[in-house]
């Protein structure tokens, strides 16, 4: 069976007759109810009527589902079934959606009002009859091995399986404009970061979605015997454990990790982007979040986080910061401007300092800081077909108050290079200036603010339309110098000088 | 056996230490700050000292393995063994207390500064005393009406509140994870229902950049919200906010 049974248009009265007619449900669930959940927890982004219409749609990147199309993107029934099975729903409702705003409702809905809502949702579509008729083969799972995951390499690139949307590195940078069956702009995803992962990056759920693809989207069915690029149960497990293995622990956010150490080094420090002494500097990876805090605001981010690594010498500091963009952007080429938004813009990052480090707590408003605390930007763009890359250095005072100053003046450089997926800029700058009063002045030992800015020029993001970063810290961490083992060492001597000396006069006494 | 007094008085400072780490760690679920530790240690070993040297002959009896290992030849060896250890334990906490510390300043957070008692809100001065939520008295007037409102306010929170407090209103929205502070969980009865209608009306309109001095740092992410909203959205925001986390208002009269 498993015709799709698309009757989007009067679902409640279906419903209700089916109620009547089957008193059977086919789910644990009471549909009445779920009706009443619904509307108190999932209609507001979902809207009334279950077809993701609603005041949230359009600020939302993916928009909420439209649950009359019956089509679910995460399921583990067979690619040719067209329903899913009742535990797919009851994982996205219950576990959320990584990367979207759907969250877990498991912390604060029973598990009888999930299933209430599940058997409520079914009706959007007509599915509450439905039975899914053939489940995902996964065979003899293989084990992460190696081998397996070479193999799945192979398979991956092999006639260019995966890697036309994925891109070779698994970036999703292979630039192809794609849409979901509602028109909606879709990105294939980073394999690297696998914690972005709908539902997870787990070698099981990897297998699902290749077996099965990802319905309403051009993620296809490898298992379907009708595509070119099918691939056996095996050779899933080994795609599987390559893409599992592909995640870049660098690149995981660490709440904890809010400081970017700058290591000293000798011998000078590196201009060149892809210069491998950059590895000396621990990374901090950071959240990059959408502007959408003041002036023209911006809600559809593409980029979400940014890594960055830090070096200085006796005369300078060099950051190096990285991040992973599917598009090279690149106004006025036409390969760039097909897979761009309209009115495409430069690629560019900014690093944000206070001008002066602040004694206290109070630090620079972190969008640009404000009317008693200005901020330097230290601004590099990636450059047109016309012009070539820049850096700009300006001063800001909110973010209507932004006025750029000659950057060579105060040493200030910044070269930046894209390969695969991946922006990686670095800048360099003397730690001190001659202009005192309005440049950073940079000392070993303190903690200074630090923040970032982020435009995808390809996704439309231009002036204050952006992402960022809030506030974090840059450390010169002095290296520690002598002066812990000197003091060890004589705090050791005087120890041991005080023993002897009570154990000979103890001596004496017990000899007298 | 009876336990020699020396090794009485090791085994209860460890018991204690134990304790406060399993009294913190387990059964309060959060780790005890390292100095805190070290004071309360100090405290504990003093009482040790002065209860275990109560009396001369206790202290006789506690000094007595020390006297032994250092005055006694035939503990010669092991007093040397102990003459080596000590200074050279000593020598290595000297080392790892040296090390500059590399730990991120520790950024405290006033969730409640006091409100000013007048504010400058679309452009007018509102004393935040008087001013009360135009809609609140249509729950008893027109509880249709007011049932509206709501949803109004819900649609205007998940256009525009939903990226940081979440669609659970538990402060975990998409971008929540990305802020610092982390925008605040209305579901916590330490939040909104803590607070009058018109200190949210306060803090919504004015934001981030609206909090008083005493509350820095200042460095919270909200929007300063008259730039996008009405004053009525605002309001209807609000409603949404009591009603869906089920909480109540403070006001003067209940207190």
């Amino acid at each position: 069976m498993a015709a799709p049974t698309r009757l989007g248009g009067f679902p409640a009265v279906l419903a209700a007759v089916l109620m009547v007619a089957a008193p059977a449900a086919a789910t644990p669930g009471d549909a009445d109810r779920g009706e009443e959940i619904y509307a108190a927890r999932c209609l507001q982004c979902h809207g009334e009527d279950g077809d993701g219409l609603s005041p949230a749609e359009e600020r939302l990147n993916p928009p909420p589902r439209d649950f009359t199309s019956g089509d679910y993107k995460f399921r583990s029934t067979a690619f040719e079934d067209f329903v899913p099975n009742d535990d797919d729903l009851m994982r996205m409702v219950r576990d959320g959606m990584n990367g979207t705003a759907m969250p877990g409702w498991g912390d604060i809905l029973s598990e009888q009002e999930m299933w209430d809502v599940i058997a409520y949702i079914k009706t959007f579509a007509g599915l509450e009859e439905e039975q899914p008729s053939a489940q995902v083969d996964y065979g003899t799972m293989i084990e992460s091995s190696p081998d397996s995951i070479a193999k799945g390499r192979d398979l991956f690139l092999a006639s260019d399986r995966c890697s036309e949307c994925h891109g070779r590195d698994g970036k999703g940078d292979a630039v192809k404009r794609l849409k979901d069956d509602n028109g909606a702009r879709t990105w294939p995803r980073n394999l690297t970061k696998g914690w972005t992962f709908r539902t997870s990056n787990a070698p099981k759920d990897i297998f699902t979605r290749i077996s099965v693809g990802i319905p309403s989207t051009q993620m296809p069915s490898f298992a379907d015997p009708k595509s070119k690029k099918k691939l056996s149960i095996e050779e899933r497990w080994h795609v599987a454990n390559y893409v599992a293995s592909l995640a870049d622990s660098e690149r995981v956010v660490r709440a904890d990790n809010t400081v970017i150490k700058a290591a000293k080094v000798d011998g000078g420090l590196p201009s060149s982007p892809d210069d491998p002494a950059w590895t000396e500097g621990p990374p901090a990876t950071f959240f990059l979040v959408p502007q959408i805090v003041a002036g023209e605001r911006f809600f559809t981010p593409a980029n979400d986080s940014i890594t960055v690594r830090a070096l200085y010498d006796d005369t300078a500091i060099a950051l190096l910061v990285e991040w992973d963009d599917r598009t090279q952007s690149i106004p006025g080429d036409a390969k760039a401007e097909a897979i761009a938004e309209d009115g495409m813009g430069e690629d560019a990052v900014a690093i944000q300092f206070p001008v002066t480090v602040p004694q206290g707590m109070e630090k620079p408003y972190f969008l640009m800081g404000d009317a008693t605390r200005p901020v330097n930007l230290w601004q590099w763009s990636s450059g047109t077909t016309d012009t070539s890359e820049g850096v700009t250095l300006a001063d800001a005072r909110g973010i209507n108050d932004r006025r750029e100053r000659d950057a060579s003046a105060s040493g200030l450089t910044a070269t930046g290079s894209y390969r695969d997926g991946t922006w990686r800029v670095a800048m360099t700058r003397p730690l001190t200036t001659d202009a005192i009063g309005d440049d950073l002045q940079f000392s070993e030992g303190r903690f200074i603010p630090i923040a970032f800015f982020n435009w995808d020029g390809s996704n439309g993001e231009t002036a204050t339309k952006h992402t960022m970063t809030t506030w974090y810290w840059l450390l010169l961490a002095p290296a520690a110098g002598s002066r812990p083992i000197i003091a060890a060492i004589v705090v050791a001597l005087l120890i041991l000088g005080a023993l002897i000396l009570w154990a000979r006069g103890a001596a004496k006494r017990s000899g007298s | 056996m009876r336990i020699p007094r020396l090794l009485q008085a090791v085994l209860v400072m460890v018991g204690v230490y134990l304790g406060f780490i399993v009294g913190f760690d387990v059964v309060l679920g959060q780790v005890i700050p390292s100095s805190l530790l070290t004071m309360y240690m100090f405290f504990v070993a003093a009482g040790v000292f002065m209860t275990f040297t109560y009396d001369d002959e206790r202290t006789r009896e506690l000094v007595a393995p020390i006297k032994a290992l250092v005055e006694d030849p035939s503990r010669r060896w092991l007093r040397n063994l102990v003459f080596t250890v000590v200074p050279l334990a000593a020598g290595a906490a000297t080392f790892v207390q040296m090390q500059p510390s590399f730990d991120a300043p520790v950024e405290l957070r006033s969730i409640h500064p006091a409100p000013p008692t007048t504010a400058k809100i679309f452009g007018r001065r509102v004393n935040l005393l008087e001013v009360e939520n135009p809609f609140r008295t249509l729950e008893k007037d027109d509880p249709e009406g007011f049932a509206e409102m709501v949803v109004e306010g819900a649609e205007i929170y998940i256009r525009n509140c939903q990226y940081c407090h979440g669609d659970k209103l538990d402060g975990r929205g998409p971008y929540a994870a990305g802020l610092n502070p982390t925008p605040l969980d209305f579901q916590d009865v330490g939040t909104i229902a803590q607070l009058q209608e018109s200190y949210l009306f306060w803090r919504i309109a004015t934001g981030g950049p609206g909090l008083p001095k005493e509350a820095a740092p200042w460095i919270s992410s909200m929007p300063v919200w008259q730039d996008f909203l009405t004053e009525d959205e605002i309001w209807k925001v609000i409603l949404f906010l009591y009603d869906y986390t089920g909480h109540r208002p403070r006001s003067w009269e209940h207190g």
